[in-house]
């Protein structure tokens, strides 16, 4: 629980300052838009985790969002070329393409012990490509359908802006349910060992490959969820919607705490790696500072929206770095400690009697 | 010795993997309340016979009985639910979880079949149930420690303990330890033997495999032994003497002239002089003189220290103090890199993940430690890559198709003659060789002792970690022994003998005090 409290410390710290240096950070348009983008990430940033704790990783997911939506566009959307079927029929069609996807790769996965890494890479640019063929390099516009309420609407609506959108409320859904099977059931428990001990796990005779398989399904799966909502929010889907989002996903559950070599993180804090992650990308937005230029005239400096990659990469390398050191300092003290420990204990004349020969 | 059916019967097991052969029509048979002793050399079929039982192998072949009847043993999970429990070798436990978690893995719901179903999987984990149930076992094997902590913060031989414990919470009435001991102190595996006794009182069927003599004639009821894939006796408590196992497992006496003949040199010229070297979780400094031309043998137990001794002087790992001199000249090491650039070697314990690159070839693998000797401007040349490895593949006899020959398809002898000549092929002045002839067959082994003894010959300072008895006083000059991460004593040549050894290796003079 170290990471999730220092990352939870580092996240309200980080939202103080965004506020003293723009109280808009905190005003509820910004607050409503931040909270859905974090719910959005952190919905598909959970599926990764999954993946994550049990050894493995899902590249693919940010094609699979990308596919759920132009699925849902293409079979739902009113307007040419959309097919006008029913929403209902879209979003099934495009959740069941989500889940099968995540059913294939995890069998590709377990039952030819194919690595991860690659399936899911190659499955990223293949569903890459489908969405671009579904939309034939354009967009498909999802105007006028009810779909979009999903993303803009909410409850407890103050001044017409709800605040609770839709998504969070599933991200929170989402959220609740992972933790319970995470934590405290045996899938979650096997999930663990998986990722903590593959040989353990099978040598305790539990069937890894169908345990294995569910991680992917479920990282899809969520991936799909995420899919649904990005369709509502964006309006129109392009082949575009989705690229690298995976890796965003990564970054979120690295920087609460999971472990690519698996077998660590919790859900809270994968939920903790998204929000910072959101919060940074949007902190870049709103920081600024009033300052006084050479002829005295108020001014507001604020950071360039070029910088963006560059403040994410480097968090997120200072937050592994961080870690690392203090493991590497606790490390140490214990060592030294263990050797303090057994050099004081009381010792037979007999054992030091360390003889020479010269 | 019982009437009635036994325990278990495998009758004929027959096993074979692309090639090779691993069980040839193995026979053997267990009663309740016995602890039958597996004996044979490295590769001899054991552990391939155990996994069978555990359900981790299909035989091709053969018949598993248990109480008289047939039984198949088709999944780790089977062979659970009739009551047989394997406790491997390299320990089976997650370190990320904690003992209890680990203790009940793949059986939270008691029974298997409960525990499969969906519902029970998406069930609340019955945790501080688990944990008491967990503490209880832990108290039966005398582990005192919560059950609550996970597995990484335990030392070998407590993970070693919650493994039986694991195996009690079963319910096993067939219990298979293979080399438990290897990684317990005395203290241990005495309480390891306790356990062992109170099984047999519960009518519980031990399988005990190990290749400590005096363990197996101290535990044993019988002893069943392998060679080359078949069964090759049974002995009984009585026939059971030394010479007898020792016989039927390399298939003839065992003669001295196994071992090579030699006179260390009569003057002593210093090699490495090691100076109160404090290593990372050992209790105090070591202090020991090795000569050029000469093999100080270190005998102990595992887990006495040697191998982390023997890193630090490499510079694998970095020791809290102390000081080294090579040939009276100050010598240090923080990396590996600069021992070799002095002439200081390592054969590692671990030669398949340390001492080898299993994916290249024995060319690649000889001219790696001395990689930049063989380029020219960046560019490799491979034709002296090639006579090097040749060379050195002629001098140790390697028996492979060619210097391309990958090292990942050679058998445990030969790769560990290219361990030797990638060292060999640049002079050494200290080698190192930690365990060098584990896994590896008799006449590959008396061949790595004649190069031993020539390069003793030579001038060059040996050092040689072994837990084989025979080998520590066949081949060394001096032996070394170090007991729980303390170097206990150096014994010159005339003080060597078998019992001098195995009392101070199992910490002899303090365990007579406490008598």
């Amino acid at each position: 629980m170290r990471r999730e409290a220092g990352m939870s410390v580092a996240l309200v710290a980080l939202c103080m300052l965004l506020w003293l240096s723009n109280p808009d950070f905190l005003g509820p348009s910004n607050l409503v838009n931040l909270l859905r983008q974090l719910s959005m990430l952190g919905i598909f940033a959970i599926g990764m985790g999954f993946v994550i704790i049990s050894g493995g990783i899902d590249l693919s997911i940010g094609s699979v969002i990308g596919l759920t939506g132009v699925l849902i566009a293409k079979v739902s959307s009113p307007n040419a070329p959309g097919l006008g079927y029913p929403l209902w029929v879209g979003i099934l069609v495009g959740l069941s393409a989500a889940l099968l996807v995540g059913l294939l790769q995890g069998l590709l996965i377990t039952r030819l012990r194919l690595q991860p890494f690659i399936v899911t890479l190659g499955g990223m640019l293949l569903l890459r490509g489908v969405s671009q063929t579904i939309v034939e390099g354009g967009t498909l516009s999802l105007g006028g359908s009810p779909l979009l309420r999903l993303a803009n609407g909410g409850v407890l609506a103050v001044r017409g802006d709800p605040l609770l959108p839709y998504p969070l409320l599933l991200f929170a859904g989402v959220a609740l349910a992972a933790s319970y099977v995470l934590h405290f059931t045996v899938f979650g428990r096997y999930l663990y060992a998986l990722g903590g001990s593959r040989e353990a796990a099978e040598y305790s005779g539990i069937s890894v490959r169908t345990v294995e398989t569910s991680s992917y399904v479920i990282s899809s799966g969520l991936g799909g969820v995420a899919g649904v909502c990005y369709a509502a929010y964006i309006g129109q889907m392009s082949q575009q919607v989705g690229i690298a989002y995976e890796m965003y996903a990564v970054a979120a559950a690295v920087l609460g705490g999971c472990s690519l070599r698996g077998g660590e993180g919790t859900i809270l804090g994968i939920v903790i790696g998204s929000a910072m992650m959101r919060v940074i990308d949007n902190g870049i937005n709103m920081f600024q500072l009033p300052y006084a230029d050479a002829d005295g005239i108020a001014r507001t400096w604020r950071l360039n929206p070029n910088w963006t990659f560059i403040i994410i990469g480097a968090v997120i390398l200072l937050a592994v770095v961080l870690d690392q050191v203090v493991h590497l300092l606790h490390a140490r003290r214990r060592l030294r400690g263990a050797n303090r420990k057994t050099a004081a204990r009381d010792v037979a004349p007999e054992e030091l009697g360390i003889t020479r020969s010269s | 010795m019982t009437e009635g059916p036994p325990l278990l019967e495998m009758r004929g097991i027959g096993k074979r993997f692309i090639g090779v052969t691993a069980l040839d029509g193995v026979s053997l048979s267990l009663h309740a309340g016995e602890v039958l002793a597996l004996m044979g050399e490295n590769g001899a079929g054991k552990s391939t016979l155990m996994k069978v039982l555990g359900g981790l192998h299909q035989p091709d072949s053969g018949e598993i009985r248990i109480d008289g009847q047939p039984v198949a043993l088709d999944s780790v999970a089977r062979a659970q639910e009739l009551g047989i429990a394997l406790i491997h070798q390299e320990l089976m436990l997650a370190p990320n979880l904690d003992i209890a978690a680990n203790l009940f893995l793949g059986r939270e719901w008691g029974s298997r079949e409960r525990s499969k179903r969906w519902a029970s999987y998406l069930t609340p984990l019955p945790k501080r149930q688990l944990r008491e149930r967990s503490q209880r076992l832990l108290e039966r094997v005398g582990l005192s420690v919560p059950a609550s902590t996970p597995v990484a913060r335990l030392t070998p031989g407590q993970r070693q303990l919650c493994e039986i414990a694991k195996a009690l919470g079963q319910n096993a009435r067939i219990l298979i330890m293979d080399e438990p001991t290897s990684s317990l102190t005395a203290g241990e595996s005495e309480q390891l033997f306790r356990i062992i006794a109170q099984l047999k009182a519960g009518q519980i069927g031990v399988i005990y495999i190990s290749h400590r003599m005096d363990e197996v004639r101290a535990l044993a009821d019988r002893v069943t032994v392998l060679r080359d894939a078949r069964h090759v006796g049974d002995l009984t408590r009585e026939q059971a003497t030394h010479e007898q196992i020792v016989s039927l497992m390399v298939g003839r006496q065992l003669s001295g002239q196994y071992f090579p003949d030699r006179a260390p040199p009569a003057e002593r010229e210093p090699g490495l002089d090691v100076e109160d070297l404090v290593v990372p979780g050992a209790p105090g400094g070591v202090s020991f003189q090795a000569y050029r031309g000469q093999i100080l043998g270190f005998a102990g137990l595992v887990g006495s220290g040697r191998t982390e001794l023997m890193q630090a002087i490499f510079g694998a790992t970095r020791p809290l103090s102390g000081s080294m001199r090579l040939g009276g000249a100050p010598f240090r090491a923080e990396t590996p890199r600069q021992a070799i650039r002095r002439g200081v070697f390592l054969a590692p314990e671990d030669r398949k993940s340390q001492g080898l690159v299993l994916p290249m070839s024995v060319a690649e693998n000889t001219s790696l430690p001395d990689i930049g000797s063989y380029a020219r401007l960046g560019w490799l040349d491979r034709k002296r890559e090639r006579r090097v490895a040749e060379q050195e593949m002629k001098r140790l006899n390697t028996k492979a198709t060619g210097p391309e020959q990958r090292v990942v398809s050679l058998s445990g002898g030969n790769q560990q003659k290219v361990v030797l000549g990638k060292w060999l092929a640049m002079s050494p002045r200290v080698l190192i060789l930690d365990e060098p002839t584990r896994g590896i067959d008799v006449g590959a082994k008396a061949e790595i002792y004649r190069h031993m003894a020539a390069l003793a010959e030579s001038g060059v300072c040996v050092l040689m970690v072994s837990s084989d008895m025979e080998e520590i006083l066949g081949m060394s000059d001096r032996v070394a022994v170090m007991h729980e991460r303390r170097l206990v004593r150096v014994l010159e040549r005339e003080e060597l003998s078998q019992q001098h050894l195995a009392h101070l290796m199992t910490g002899g003079a303090s365990v007579e005090a406490a008598r």
